[in-house]
């Protein structure tokens, strides 16, 4: 397409005498677009080109992935010769799909990661680096500058940029206020500030018939590895723990490790306010429990409104429910994990497709206010653009939201993510529902993510 | 005439003979499933027998490591127990698929009232989806689930099947068995069937009970179909991979991650391909064991 395109301007340029006067006008004309480039960072965008056939995976989310479908199809009118083959998979599949692919040789050409696997990707050069001023961006600090800094920088290696950051948002403590009322306590000063209370008032909200649930007070999600991550990735660095020292070897197992799985395990140990079992045996959705009123508090990411919806109508018209700050060890330092997603390039693309993938993920970010207003509350990972207008403004606990966000700990970069995370989850679950010893659990679990890392850095 | 491009060959004017034709013809005739089984089967073997010996992070080009993934996949922890986990899996739900099977046929065969209907309908559990399967019975393994509820009576309180891991693993045998004993029924059936009526007769007239008429007359008469079932069982076993991956996810902490579980975490999740190449060689080896041990059978059985 862009050959013929090339073909089809060629006989009017030959037909077309040049003056001298239509030489200047041109230069001219030529001056003042570039002056008025940098001030149309964001508005430019790439001509037309074709015809050409990207793949381009996403993640499933109900609310996000209709609207990134929808930025699809807009882009695929605006881009008459560009046809993006978009499917999307579930959150925890992607990644595993992403590598089959690469396995294959069926991977897309775009895809959209966690951020916690930038680290997989880039160790393995399976991402290529991007081009920030075809993104929009006068330079790498333009750039840098318009994100939250701790997760831009997973996406910055060598003073490249590999990955477009989308969404990111932190985990919150949702409380179903009823249920607080119930239990004579107010959701906006009881609510739980520490881990401790939290397993105070975890064990006032729940009710109990025999070795039964009729109401858990808390529950922490067990359906899966990554799940896992996200909530005790807080705990462990509130303890003054890591996952890792400096020499990369895996640290989980030490004090502030035990103590803080000792505080994982405490809701179901100490307080009895949770169900293991029952967790991991049920709910399709992990917020299902709670959107259907079996348990008062949950840590999850924001929760859509049509999500709320379409489990618990009367929830949702009657709003008792609220976001609030996960608990910290101190009081006054709360913060959850945070973690997005970004868009990234295969470095098997071609680079047209590349160029093309460039604008296509441009395009999609291009109107953060429509982003909101399909997706809201996941906020968007650029910092402007978004939060000011009065649709956000307006929204319940905005605040709260934000806050988590802003405040949130990245997960562990580390290339054997995906070891990590299923030793960890596998050692969550025999210190919860087989009640193993802690300090044996995580030191069988440190020197399996020791040797996962030894044999990635040996390539066995 | 075979027409191959501009190349006209007349087959006729290759002067073959009649035996050489009916050759030429049959070699073409299996050349396309010769082809697939080498390209779509045998190729893939050899290739992952060859990736076992390399480290192959599936982007950059494998690298030979010798017997390295072999040597270090044997003092891993969890390869030792994902292989417990599978041979204790292939001998509880083979003797369970046998036993069940065997006793459904038998039942069957005593000619009870609307046994067609029986059969039929738990034949219906071998051509249900396996993820509706998978599904429907990780909610009957619910602490309050239905299966602790009809257990309920008999005072065993609550039992919580896919969390404990001495459970987890016998609940997914239990799903294995309900789901493949049915199927082996039909074959047992198949064997009880074919032996001769004049066998019991005699055996009523010497006033045979009927336990040692089944096990002087049946087992023996059927046991080629015994071994059969065993074998073609344990195969099926020890490819097992759905059951464990949706009921229980290889959890709790690992009691029920199967080989085949692991060679997916490995090489697809962990992009460690030559070692996941390395663990499918190894189920390659046990599954190499059952297939001589079939085909030995049923060498025997044509004697028998």
């Amino acid at each position: 397409m862009e050959k013929s395109g090339k073909k089809e301007g060629a006989p009017k340029a030959a037909g077309t005498k040049v003056t001298r006067r239509s030489f200047l006008k041109g230069v001219g004309a030529l001056g003042l677009g570039l002056a008025a480039a940098p001030s149309m960072d964001r508005l430019a965008f790439a001509q037309p080109k074709g015809p050409l056939k990207l793949s381009f995976w996403t993640w499933q989310n109900p609310q996000q992935h209709t609207w990134i479908q929808k930025r699809v199809k807009m882009f695929m009118e605006k881009n008459k010769g560009i046809q993006v083959d978009w499917q999307y998979f579930t959150f925890t599949d992607l990644g595993k799909k992403i590598s089959v692919g690469y396995a294959t040789g069926t991977a897309p050409e775009g895809f959209a990661t966690g951020t916690w696997l930038m680290p997989t990707w880039l160790s393995r050069n399976m991402i290529a680096p991007m081009d920030i001023k075809r993104l929009g961006y006068s330079s790498l600090q333009n750039f840098m500058n318009d994100y939250p800094k701790a997760f831009v920088d997973g996406a910055v290696k060598d003073g490249k940029v590999y990955g477009y950051p989308v969404y990111v948002y932190g985990f919150l403590n949702y409380l179903n206020t009823n249920h607080f009322k119930e239990a004579k306590l107010d959701p906006e000063k009881d609510q739980p500030k520490t881990w401790e209370e939290l397993g105070q008032v975890a064990k006032k909200l729940a009710i109990k018939k025999g070795n039964k649930f009729e109401r858990q007070g808390f529950k922490f999600a067990m359906h899966a590895p990554m799940w896992t991550m996200v909530q005790f990735n807080p705990i462990l660095l509130q303890c003054g723990g890591s996952w890792f020292d400096k020499s990369g070897k895996c640290t989980i197992n030490s004090d502030a490790g035990v103590r803080a799985m000792t505080i994982r395990a405490s809701i179901i140990r100490q307080y009895q306010a949770e169900d293991p079992a029952d967790t991991i045996a049920t709910s399709p959705l992990p917020m299902m429990d709670f959107l259907k009123e079996r348990v008062s508090m949950f840590s999850t990411h924001c929760i859509p409104l049509p999500a709320v919806k379409s489990q618990n109508e009367k929830m949702a018209a009657e709003g008792y429910y609220r976001p609030v700050q996960m608990p910290g060890v101190d009081p006054n330092k709360r913060y959850p994990t945070a973690y997005g997603f970004n868009f990234v390039v295969n470095v098997n693309a071609s680079k047209e497709k590349q160029e093309a993938l460039h604008d296509l993920y441009r395009f999609i970010m291009s109107d953060l206010v429509d982003c909101w207003k399909d997706t809201g509350p996941f906020t968007p990972a650029r910092k402007s653009g978004w939060a000011d207008d009065p649709q956000v403004k307006n929204y319940p606990h905005i605040d709260e939201i934000i806050k988590a966000r802003d405040n949130g700990a990245l997960l562990p970069e580390t290339p054997v993510f995906n070891e990590l995370a299923d030793i960890v989850h596998q050692a969550v679950q025999k210190v919860t529902l087989e009640n193993a010893d802690i300090k044996k659990a995580l030191d069988e679990a440190a020197a399996q993510v020791d040797k996962a890392t030894e044999e990635f850095k040996t390539k066995k | 005439m075979l027409t191959i491009g501009r190349a006209q060959i007349s087959v006729s004017r290759w002067q073959l003979g009649y035996e050489s034709r009916i050759k030429f013809w049959g070699i073409m005739f299996i050349l396309p499933t010769v082809l697939f089984f080498l390209i779509f089967k045998y190729g893939p073997m050899i290739w992952a027998i060859y990736l076992s010996f390399t480290g192959y992070d599936i982007v950059t080009e494998p690298r030979y490591i010798g017997l390295s993934n072999y040597l270090s996949i044997f003092k891993d922890p969890i390869f030792l127990q994902a292989l417990n986990n599978t041979l204790v899996y292939i001998v509880g739900s083979t003797m369970a698929i046998t036993v069940l099977g065997l006793g459904l046929a038998l039942l069957i065969n005593t000619g009870i009232k609307a046994s067609r209907f029986f059969m039929s309908s738990m034949f219906l559990t071998n051509i249900m989806p396996i993820l509706a399967v998978c599904l429907v019975w990780r909610f009957l393994f619910h602490p309050h689930g239905l299966v602790n509820q009809f257990l309920s009576p008999l005072g065993l309180g609550r039992i919580d099947w896919l969390t404990n891991s001495s459970l987890a693993l016998p609940a997914i045998m239990i799903v294995t068995a309900w789901r493949f004993a049915p199927y082996f029924m039909v074959v047992f059936l198949a064997g009880l069937l074919a032996v001769p009526k004049e066998l019991y007769e005699a055996a009523d007239i010497d006033g045979a009970t009927s336990v040692s008429r089944f096990f002087r007359i049946t087992l023996p008469m059927i046991s080629p179909i015994v071994f059969f079932v065993v074998v073609v069982s344990a195969l099926l076993c020890a490819r097992i991979f759905l059951m464990p991956f949706i009921i229980t996810g290889g959890g709790p902490g690992g009691a029920t991650r199967v080989l085949s579980m692991l060679i997916y975490e490995t090489g697809f999740s962990y992009l460690k391909m030559g070692r996941a190449a390395a663990i499918s060689v190894i189920l390659f080896l046990i599954m190499l064991v059952f297939t001589i041990l079939q085909i030995r059978i049923f060498s025997k059985t044509e004697e028998y």
